[in-house]
């Protein structure tokens, strides 16, 4: 055979492929596809650590108890879920649950409440590595916090569970919130190896949804349990969470009806996704926000001796202040971000209506200003290179980033300019993000720059308090004695009116301090084909509640 | 033809052209030279603050286009190659060699200037906007250290100019109004440079466009030219050194350190460089530096072969074996019987190699692991392009372009040396 | 012969597990020198600064270099990879549910990069520096030198976004399952088009010009002369003398390529959301999977050889002389 007739005939054969393709289409009845970047590793809500695990865990496992979003106080509400009804007892260190008798696991063994104890003892086992595991502070628990199991729970019945708590602690629906897990399935496994034995078993569940296929680094397709009380005939019949690692594919795939919903879209999309009918924008106000910090005190020598000496650029809170006018945030919100964002005033994110102090407004875009603290404060350009000096210090250093984010390198480039025109030399360096956050935690960097998410609910202990050993993430060592003062009565008030005055003097320390400079609340983009009906897209999540949706075809 | 064009035509015929169209600039910074050498005289612990790679930068390509065209023109006799007649390839290399030296009188600006980005960035190629100057506080000049530092801030590019506003029109009445596209200033109208009562507005021209930060692609390139060659002869040289020392360490003695070397090059070889480079950037950092260090460490493997293979059948030739019984020293040896011989294969895969790391360097850029957009390599510049594909297609085509043109003329240059070598071949 | 060829692989296997041995040391030690923690990834504001040090624990980091190379190294001789830190599941297991897939996508792209640089080169060599001859030789240096990642995206643009003839990601479509046997057939060759076309173009271009030259440089021969005087066909000259002395150094060429296909296309991988070896790897590697990146790089590493030795015993076939270079 030639080589001519080869081709012929792969040629052909190729061509009747083709032509036999895209005719077998079934229908896409309440079908929904949510586009992802990367494949989840597991459906057990035990080892949900990343978002999207922790979304997909949720439509699978119902919890005690569920959340929803008051956007006119900016705070989360609880309600009812696999919990009909609560009562708390008067010194709010108890409170008894009564629990739905209609809920079954999808191999048909009743929901009880001995799940639920099973459920607590689990996530806050050592051995099992949750990722709960050492956040159940306000329960009985002995030194490696494993939950006391006879202190904290009492099953009344079946149905009926009641639970103390800590005297003293201020009880927070949080801890109540975890997805429940069959007791049943997975009791006689060893502890030790159920993060690598639970990839083996088919998930059962109780949510409104089921597990029906799960492709690996393809998609996971949940199929709508028909059983479960959450369920609604005109709700997603199917719901596939689609992987596609590469951004711009999965935008085309969006705009051409492949994927229903995607998070996290950039800002210079917007204006082409608007044009096309089928899409909906909803800019979801910022929980995360973008810093560049200055250290406030010196790393080397905290790494070696856990000392805290004032650092010798960063350390005088004029020079952060200097900073923070001399760089143009708003123009990075109007460029970068297309408006789809605001600028930061301190750690409290615009969606807690309640705590934030709308008082404060961010110090102005102005370098003459940020010239004049400097050379108030002793900063001069003596020999003329154009580069601020003060005895024998320079003001140059190096810069941070973590690599392979488009928009802190956009932020970054930006600083590093704006800097220049006050007389700061700053010498950009981007690092592999491992690499990266690795030395950022170990106190390595004078400066640097990275975002936080705040967390829902509103907890700021971890990022400010100055004991730096019991809070990791305050890595730019603020130091205030006033602000420690302040957290520590935050976590005790239990009334409303004065947490909101104490959170409100918390920020205008902050905003006075100048720990680091905020640089932006990032808007959460989510585009959504209008097939899907009645969403209701809240800083939970915009998946949160989906068998609430209703889906046209 | 009786008059071909030879290299040293075009050579000379560059420098003249750019010295013409940029005379004014090289005449600055010469009297900038003069009273850097005053001040150096005078006091030299203040001149030094005023070093920076810039500076040196702007003083090198100076001296350069008065020496190169001169030299060029009294050693074309001497130096064969400057009489080899123009080619494609040939024509191409020297235009970026070009670029390398003169990249400070080629370019119309600092590559990282940027400045009013609402109003620049993503602008197609061809496009202008407004310039409107303004007022400056003119300090006296004191002594000869301010003078110098007034001239090298109007000769060297900076990253910033606090003199100009980019916008669309102004319009003054009690207030001066500039507007851009989404936003408007409002300044005194005092603050605005006047000239026969009239406001001074020029136009800037964007010859390729901008990107998303509004900075000038045509000056990016130019300075891109640098980096990408930057990157592509230092790590090429990397594996050099380690290729061919290797190769002899390992051919000439032969025996057990020939095994423990080939075992080790086997062991580079049996798994994909892209992944030993990522491994290495992803642990390690990716500054510029290791991008180039690793880079050369992963292609070194091919030259070895090529030059342990020729050591051992070198080894075994009769005027080999003649010349050491001769008595020539090892040194000797090597300098004048092996290099001359291993020189072709050895320079032929150079300069594939280059433009195979070339296009690495652009691989890495799109995972994330390249140099980054602080440096403008135009394999980071395609990369940041590709964000931008269905905005601004100019982004991408342009760095394309040239890294196309680059390879093209690499791979040409890599095909007529083999063909000098081994005329045999042809086509 | 049999008894050589018997004594070749032997010797072969031998020196490969000695360079296996080496890579897996060399590999282990540059991880655990460098920066970087596996279990950073559960330090965040979501989660407890316990449960990371409990993970860590967990990884057995903390004992000594040595104690953990050698523990390494026991459990490797009973075939042991360990447990992969991201998907908590043996490496084995990951690894098996990303080879299949490489194996064949880069089967495909191989075998097509051959037939086409082939086909593109025995027309062109008919007539060198005719019209089609300099054409696709000029086509060729831009196959060659658009970056793959440039190619992969303008293709995405271009034939999904635009003209919407094709899927931009993916291997397959949901309702797959329930396809009949040839819709599902046809489904996974849509969705792998412009991924093969992606992954192939450069090789066809370095194929095409790896055998133009050789066929070239063995058509210029003074023994094609004399059988042209003979009166042989072109054909068959082609065929019987010039292919097979053309051919050999693309045998070399292709079994190097063959392996490092074999080992993942990253880049291809990354664009068309693919679920092949190459994003396996990197991933690994970027998030300080350990255990992963050894398995990956052995699979990879055992592979190439293989591949490499395949090549050779083909041309050993071709021409049995070979051999005695090839056992020294």
């Amino acid at each position: 055979m030639s080589i001519k007739r080869i081709s012929f005939v792969v040629l052909f054969l190729l061509i009747a492929f083709l032509s036999s393709c895209n005719k077998e289409k079934p229908s896409h009845s309440n079908r929904v596809v949510i586009g992802i970047e990367s494949d989840i590793q597991s459906t057990n809500p035990l080892f949900s650590y990343t978002v999207d695990e922790g979304n997909i865990s949720e439509l699978l496992y119902l919890s005690l108890i569920q959340f929803g979003w008051n956007s006119n106080e900016g705070e989360l509400i609880p309600e009812p879920m696999l919990a009909k009804d609560w009562q708390w007892n008067k010194d709010s260190t108890s409170v008894t649950f009564d629990l739905r008798n209609d809920v079954y696991w999808s191999d048909g063994v009743q929901f009880t409440a001995k799940d639920i104890v099973f459920s607590f003892d689990l996530y806050s086992d050592p051995q099992v590595q949750s990722s709960r595991y050492g956040m159940f502070k306000d329960f009985y628990s002995d030194s490696s916090s494993h939950i006391d199991l006879d202190k904290t729970f009492i099953v009344e019945n079946p149905f009926k569970i009641t639970i103390n708590i800590k005297k003293g602690v201020l009880p927070d629906f949080n801890d109540f919130a975890i997805p429940i897990i069959p007791q049943h399935v997975y009791d006689n496994i060893d502890r030790k190896n159920l993060i690598s034995a639970e990839k083996e078993m088919k998930p059962v569940t109780d949510g409104a949804f089921i597990l029906s296929k799960w492709e690996k680094n393809q998609a996971i397709i949940l199929r709508a349990n028909k059983k479960s009380f959450l369920t609604k005939p005109s709700g997603p019949q199917e719901i596939i969470f689609k992987v596609v690692p590469e951004y711009s594919s999965r935008i085309t795939q969006l705009r051409r009806g492949e994927i229903d919903l995607m998070e996290d879209i950039e800002a210079g999309d917007v204006a082409q996704l608007r044009n096309d009918s089928n899409l909906k924008i909803f800019p979801l106000l910022g929980r995360d926000y973008d810093y560049a910090a200055w250290n406030n005190i010196d790393p080397d020598t905290y790494r070696k001796t856990k000392r805290i000496t004032p650092n010798k650029l960063f350390g005088d809170e004029k020079v952060r202040e200097a900073f923070t006018y001399a760089i143009n945030r708003q123009g990075i919100v109007n460029n970068f971000l297309n408006d789809m964002g605001q600028v930061a005033i301190g750690p409290v994110s615009p969606i807690f209506k309640n705590s934030l102090d709308t008082l404060l407004n961010p110090l102005p875009y102005d370098p003459e200003m940020a010239k004049k603290i400097l050379a108030s404060d002793g900063w001069k350009d003596v020999n003329q290179d154009g580069v601020l000096e003060k005895g024998n210090l320079k003001l140059a250093f190096t810069f941070y980033i973590p690599g392979g984010n488009p928009r802190r390198e956009y932020a970054a480039t930006v600083i590093k300019n704006d800097l220049k025109k006050i007389g700061v030399d700053i010498r950009i360096e981007s690092l592999e993000p491992q690499v990266f956050f690795q030395r950022m935690f170990a106190h390595e960097f004078d400066a640097w720059m990275a975002g936080w998410s705040v967390p829902l609910p509103l907890d700021l202990k971890p990022f400010w308090y100055s004991d730096l050993k019991n809070t990791p993430l305050n890595i730019s060592g603020y130091q205030s004695k006033a602000v420690d003062l302040l957290l520590n009565q935050i976590e005790k008030t239990k009334s409303p009116p004065y947490r909101k005055q104490l959170y409100r003097e918390f920020q205008e320390l902050v905003y006075k301090d100048n720990p680091m400079t905020f640089l932006y609340w990032v808007d959460n983009i989510i585009a959504y084909n209008t097939r899907i009906k009645d969403i209701n897209i809240t800083p939970l999540g915009a998946v949160y509640h989906c068998w609430n949706w209703t889906v046209n075809n | 033809m009786t008059m071909r064009i030879k290299i040293w035509h075009q050579i000379t015929a560059i420098c003249f052209s750019l010295l013409v169209l940029k005379v004014n600039l090289v005449i600055k910074i010469f009297s900038l030279q003069l009273v850097f050498f005053n001040v150096l005289v005078a006091d030299y612990s203040k001149a030094i603050y005023q070093i920076d790679f810039s500076l040196i930068d702007y003083f090198i390509s100076a001296i350069m286009i008065i020496i190169i065209p001169v030299g060029v023109i009294f050693l074309r006799r001497r130096i064969k190659v400057f009489s080899l007649s123009l080619n494609f390839t040939s024509a191409i290399i020297i235009i970026l060699a070009a670029f390398f030296v003169f990249a400070p009188l080629v370019a119309n600006n600092n590559p990282d200037f940027q400045q009013n980005i609402g109003e620049t960035k993503l602008l197609p190629p061809l496009s202008s906007v407004e310039v409107i100057h303004l007022k400056r506080e003119v300090k006296p000049a004191q002594n000869l250290l301010d003078k110098l530092v007034k001239l090298k801030e109007e000769v060297i590019k900076n990253t910033y100019d606090e003199s100009i506003i980019f916008a669309d029109s102004l319009s003054i009445s009690s207030n001066a109004t500039i507007f851009q596209k989404n936003s408007q200033i409002i300044l005194p109208k005092d603050r605005i440079l006047y000239s026969d009562g009239l406001p001074v507005i020029t136009r800037e021209y964007f010859l390729l466009g901008t990107d998303e930060y509004g900075r000038d692609i045509y000056s990016r390139l130019i300075y891109g030219a640098r980096i990408s060659l930057f990157i592509g002869l230092g790590s090429v040289i990397i594996s050099l050194l380690l290729g061919v020392s290797l190769g002899f360490l390992a051919g000439y003695p032969g025996g057990f350190i020939d095994t423990i070397i080939s075992r080790v090059t086997d062991m580079f070889l049996s798994f994909p460089a892209i992944f030993f480079v990522i491994l290495i950037l992803a642990l390690f950092g990716n500054s510029l530096f290791t991008v180039i260090l690793v880079l050369g460490f992963s292609g070194w493997m091919s030259l070895f072969k090529i030059v342990r293979g020729e050591v051992i059948s070198l080894k075994q030739k009769d005027f080999f074996i003649s010349a050491k019984m001769a008595g020539l020293s090892n040194y000797n040896l090597l300098t004048k019987e092996i290099l001359p011989i291993i020189l072709a294969p050895v320079v032929v895969n150079l300069v594939f190699q280059y433009g195979s790391v070339i296009l690495a360097e652009a691989a890495l850029s799109f995972l994330g692991l390249g140099t980054g957009s602080f440096y403008p390599s135009w394999g980071a510049m395609i990369e940041a392009g590709q964000n931008y594909l269905t905005q601004a297609w100019w982004m991408v085509v342009s760095p394309g372009l040239c890294l196309f043109i680059t390879l093209f003329a690499a791979n040409n240059l890599g095909r007529e040396i083999q063909l000098y070598y081994n005329p045999r071949l042809k086509g | 012969m049999k008894k050589e060829i018997l004594q070749l692989l032997f010797k072969r296997i031998l020196t490969s597990l000695i360079v296996l041995f080496l890579l897996i040391s060399f590999i282990f030690f540059l991880l655990r020198i460098s920066p970087g923690d596996p279990s950073l990834k559960f330090v965040s504001p979501d989660l407890s600064p316990k449960l990371a040090s409990k993970i860590r624990d967990s990884f057995n980091l903390n004992s000594s270099l040595i104690s953990q190379y050698k523990q390494f190294i026991i459990n490797l001789i009973q075939g042991n990879f360990g447990v992969s830190y991201t998907y908590r599941i043996p490496v084995i297991s990951v690894i098996k549910d990303f080879l299949p897939f490489t194996l064949i996508f880069s089967s495909i792209s191989f075998l097509i990069q051959i037939f086409v640089g082939f086909l593109l080169a025995l027309i062109s060599v008919r007539r060198i520096n005719g019209v089609f001859d300099k054409t696709v030789l000029r086509l060729s240096l831009i196959a060659y030198a658009i970056p793959s990642f440039v190619l992969g995206v303008s293709l995405i643009l271009v034939f999904s976004s635009m003209l919407n003839v094709v899927p931009s990601s993916g291997l397959s479509s949901f309702d797959a399952g329930s396809f009949s046997f040839f819709a599902k057939i046809s489904d996974y060759i849509i969705h792998l088009i412009l991924p093969v076309v992606t992954l192939s173009l450069s090789g066809v271009a370095v194929y095409y010009k790896y055998l133009r030259q050789n066929l070239e440089e063995v058509y210029d021969n003074s023994f094609v002369l004399s059988l042209r005087a003979n009166g042989f066909t072109e054909k068959e000259i082609i065929r019987k003398h010039v292919l097979p002395n053309a051919i050999n150094p693309l045998i070399s060429v292709a079994g190097v390529e063959l392996g490092i296909l074999f080992s993942g296309a990253l880049v291809t991988e990354v664009i068309f959301g693919l679920p092949g070896m190459g994003r396996l790897t990197v991933n690994a590697i970027l998030s300080r999977d350990y255990p992963l990146v050894v398995g990956c790089t052995v699979i990879s590493g055992v592979l190439v050889i293989l591949s490499n030795l395949a090549a050779d015993l083909i041309k050993i076939r071709f021409n049995k002389r070979l051999i005695k270079g090839m056992l020294n």
